[in-house]
């Protein structure tokens, strides 16, 4: 077990993203665990040593940008790549401003993936503390 | 010689005796001696007398005298003493005895004893004199008529009653005292029996002494002498008058009430009435006055006999007691009685100058009075002399008046009967409706015209269901035998069925029945039947348009999901290039990962169908296609329409909490429109909570089961909850809460929801909002499509509140 493997999260309520992205992830040579809600992740764990947070939007009970605020309220500064099926790109706009490294609409390509998670994990894009 | 015809003589065995032409006795026989006792020398010139009767004895000379005088014998009759002193009745026969010139010589005498004879006659007397006391006594008329129809004799009675002298009777035309409509055929009789011979039995009026007429039952039979030849005419009269006057009664009432009964006029009626009255009580004028509609005022009734002028001064008066008698006796509900006008003092500056200005002196008013006691008017009688009514007059009055008030108070109530059968038949007219009955026993079918209009057939003609069966339409007919058959049940029931005319047409007539008991206690329906064919045309047109809404309300609903069905295509679309990805990467090692990409490769074919399935659900929901019923579990549906809204319901800040039941019956039914059902209601649950900030925007789905084996489902929001005013409404198309919509939704749900044979309901919540649930029944296979023609025909089974008790299946 080596230790430079950065450890990114999932959290989708969406079963065929929880099966297919952590897959991606670990090709791409990152540790990858999956949560199935927002309140699943925060009880867990990983919750500290989490690197980079793929996180659904929408989401039964606490959505997306909810666990982005309560995050935020716990002073966890965890980056996090948005991914969504909503097509409404209005959404992206006051989810960046909240502080997101990227925000996804599904589909997305694999190359915008591990770009977004890449770019999430660099020392800069690590929010305001 | 002369001395032999004396002992000759005095032997005869009757008393004889002779004179000389003087009259002086010169001979009287020896058995005259003996019976009187007297001598020869006692008896001889005038000592003869001695032995007559003193009462006699004047008479007898008389005639004796008389016979002398004349030379002619007369006969006498006399009481002649017994030696005993006791006086016999003797007849005195005399004869001249002449010479050959016809000089009287002498004269002859003999004494017969006629004694029994005088007995007998006296007797006879005696019992002529009693009979003439008894036919005196009769309480009847005895007249005595000559052979040829004259007035020869009476009796006392009927010389009271007549009042006129024998004489003066005998004088008179013989039809002096018949009324004179009873004259003709009285006389045409009389002579007829006159001329025949035969009794003669009739009816007439007779005049009294007094001014009336009274009834007579006259019986005239013949005396004959013994040759049979009519010597005499005996004709008893007996007075019918009260029964003659009970017939008249009896047969005016008779017309009167027939003339009710078969409808005549109110002033036909009255007019009988008062003929009737004329006809009954003599000599009077018989007027009715009847009270207008306001009990204020007299109005016009009848008055056959009396003057225009008057009638037009009666009318129209106030019912107050200072109007005249018979205001006063409506508005009293008593009889007033004025007997003389010219001494009046009630109405004496006004009615009674004015009555007796037409002639009229006195004035009976009687009130009439319904069965309730209510005056319906008056009867009046007039005569043109003072008069007051008499006993009989007052039981005619009492029975007249009675009958009147019958036949005015039906008159008026069949009048008012008439104008509700007009009025009903207006309305029957107008709103198509007509009415049947039929007879469970005898299967006996009555229809009114209306309903022979419906069917097409001309009114008369013998209903009968093979009759009804030629224009059922073929498809109604086994729901038609259904409501025959629930017929024996003897409930009442409403059954929709339509008519297929000869021309094609097609009628929908909906028919209410009402079961009872005719007067036998027989099983009788009574029905009304109204032809409803513009009212379902214009539903279907309204099925029509509503399904048209039904597909605007869809796809509005399409713009609102935009969201959701993208959200739906990309989440299997972003797992497919995920998988595909990874599957790559996979094979692209060294050596290739083959166990991995197999199953990517399967997670791709997964989700790949996942997307086809959710373009299949999304085209099935908008567009106009109808899908087949199936067999479903309600919960799964919940489940897919949460899903398929969810990423709507987040946008909105939604929390979606499921408490779906386990093991739910399953319900049969159109599944894609249940989701629209459920989608609308989580979309109006969203919406409902849009301006909730204080508290979580929380919608629990709820399924449960229902009673039987239906199933329920609920969405209760936590939203500002109902006006009202709007709850009453709230499943009627554009009634709308919210500012952007249409208000179509829950219009077209509750269409959905009554066509699977359910019922949609909104109650508010103990906290805050509303819970809107429907429930859906359990259904046999067979019913599936019923219920499912139902969502394009909403049927009248479904609709709440009916008191009656559906029979047949709804169609």
């Amino acid at each position: 077990m080596t230790v430079a493997k950065s450890l990114v999260c999932v959290v989708d309520d969406d079963e065929s993203v929880r099966e297919s992205l952590p897959d991606m992830l670990r090709k791409f040579g990152f540790a990858a665990e999956v949560f199935p809600s927002a309140e699943d992740f925060l009880a867990s764990e990983q919750l500290g040593q989490t690197q980079c947070l793929v996180l659904d939007v929408a989401m039964p009970g606490m959505s997306g940008p909810d666990l982005q605020a309560e995050l935020h309220q716990r002073r966890l500064a965890i980056p996090i790549v948005f991914i969504t099926a909503n097509g409404d790109a209005s959404v992206r706009p006051s989810l960046m401003r909240g502080g997101a490294v990227e925000c996804l609409f599904k589909p997305f390509s694999l190359t915008a993936f591990r770009d977004a998670v890449h770019a999430a994990l660099q020392p800069t894009s690590r929010g305001p503390s | 010689m002369e001395q032999d015809l004396s002992r000759v003589v005095d032997a005869l065995p009757g008393l004889v005796w002779t004179a000389l032409p003087d009259g002086d006795i010169d001979f009287l026989n020896q058995r005259w001696c003996e019976y009187t006792g007297l001598t020869q020398s006692e008896a001889r010139g005038f000592g003869w007398r001695a032995a007559i009767h003193p009462d006699d004895l004047s008479g007898l000379l008389e005639t004796w005298s008389a016979s002398l005088a004349s030379g002619a014998p007369r006969e006498a009759e006399a009481r002649l003493r017994r030696f005993d002193g006791v006086y016999r009745w003797f007849h005195f026969g005399t004869a001249p005895l002449a010479d050959a010139q016809g000089r009287t010589l002498k004269w002859v005498g003999i004494n017969t004893d006629i004694e029994a004879r005088k007995q007998a006659e006296a007797k006879l007397r005696a019992s002529e004199q009693r009979s003439r006391s008894i036919i005196d006594g009769l309480p009847a008329n005895l007249m005595l008529m000559t052979p040829e129809g004259m007035f020869a004799d009476g009796n006392r009675q009927m010389m009271d009653y007549f009042g006129t002298p024998f004489e003066e009777l005998r004088t008179l035309p013989v039809d002096a005292k018949i009324h004179p409509d009873d004259r003709p055929e009285l006389m045409r009789r009389w002579a007829h029996s006159l001329a025949s011979g035969e009794d003669c039995d009739t009816e007439a009026r007779f005049l009294k002494a007094n001014g009336e007429y009274h009834w007579f039952r006259t019986l005239g039979v013949p005396l004959r002498d013994d040759d049979g030849r009519i010597v005499m005419w005996h004709l008893l009269q007996t007075n019918i008058d009260d029964r003659k006057r009970a017939e008249v009664l009896i047969a005016g009432e008779k017309l009167v009430l027939e003339m009710v009964a078969t409808g005549r006029s109110m002033a036909v009626i009255l007019d009988a009435l008062c003929g009737l009255v004329e006809g009954t009580i003599s000599a009077g004028y018989c007027s009715i006055v009847l009270v207008d509609a306001r009990g204020a005022r007299l109005k016009h009734g009848a008055a056959p006999s009396l003057p225009e002028s008057f009638i037009t001064s009666v009318i129209g008066r106030p019912v107050t007691v200072h109007s005249g008698p018979c205001a006063m006796a409506v508005h009293d509900g008593r009889q007033v009685i004025a007997p003389d006008l010219s001494t009046e003092t009630r109405w004496a500056d006004d009615w009674a100058p004015m009555a007796m200005a037409h002639g009229l002196r006195s004035c009976w008013s009687i009130p009439l009075l319904s069965s309730a006691g209510k005056a319906l008017g008056a009867i009046a009688i007039y005569y043109d002399q003072p008069k007051r009514p008499t006993p009989e007059d007052q039981a005619v009055i009492d029975q007249i008046t009675h009958i009147a008030s019958i036949a005015i108070e039906r008159a008026q109530n069949d009048a008012a009967l008439k104008r509700s059968e007009v009025f009903l038949a207006e309305t029957r007219r107008l709103s198509s409706t007509g009415g049947l009955s039929k007879r469970m026993a005898t299967g006996e079918i009555t229809w009114s015209d209306e309903v022979y209009r419906m069917f097409g057939f001309e009114p008369g003609v013998p209903v009968t269901l093979e009759l009804i069966l030629t224009r059922v339409h073929p498809d109604d007919v086994f729901t038609f035998q259904d409501m025959l058959d629930a017929q024996q049940l003897g409930n009442d029931y409403i059954h929709e069925y339509r008519l297929l005319m000869p021309d094609g047409a097609i009628k929908h007539l909906y028919v209410v029945a009402s079961a009872g008991r005719d007067q036998d206690g027989e099983l009788e329906y009574i029905a009304a039947v109204q032809d409803v064919t513009p009212r379902r045309q214009s539903e279907e047109a309204l099925t029509k348009a509503r399904s048209e809404l039904a597909r605007v309300a869809r796809v509005s609903s399409l713009g609102a999901l935009t969201a959701s069905i993208a959200h739906e295509v990309n989440q299997p679309l972003a797992g497919i290039i995920n998988n595909a990805g990874a599957c790559m990467m996979m094979l692209d090692e060294d050596p290739p990962d083959v166990r991995g990409a197999r199953e990517t490769a399967r997670r791709t074919i997964r989700d790949a169908n996942r997307a086809a399935d959710v373009i299949t659900r999304l085209r099935a929901l908008f567009t106009n296609t109808q899908a087949p019923l199936e067999a479903m579990d309600l919960n799964r549906v919940a489940r897919e329409v949460i899903a398929l809204a969810m990423s709507e319901l987040q946008r909105n800040h939604v929390v979606v909490r499921t408490e779906l039941a386990e093991s739910l019956p399953t319900i049969i039914g159109d599944r894609v429109q249940l989701q629209q059902v459920i989608l609308n209601l989580l979309l109006n649950a969203s919406d409902a909570m849009s301006a909730v900030s204080e508290r979580t925007r929380l919608v629990v789905v709820r399924t449960e089961r229902d009673a039987g084996e239906g199933v329920r489902l609920s969405v209760q929001d936590a939203g500002a909850g109902l006006d009202p005013e709007i709850a009453d409404r709230l499943f009627e198309a554009f009634t709308t809460t919210k500012s952007g919509g249409m208000g179509i939704g829950l219009s077209v749900s509750r269409s959905i929801i009554t066509g699977h044979g359910g019922r949609i309901w909104a109650t508010p919540n103990a906290g805050p909002g509303v819970t809107v649930s429907f429930s859906i029944p359990p259904r046999a296979d067979g019913m599936a499509e019923a219920g499912r023609q139902g969502v394009t025909a909403t049927p009248a089974a479904s609709d709440p509140g009916r008191g009656m008790s559906e029979s047949v299946s709804p169609r």
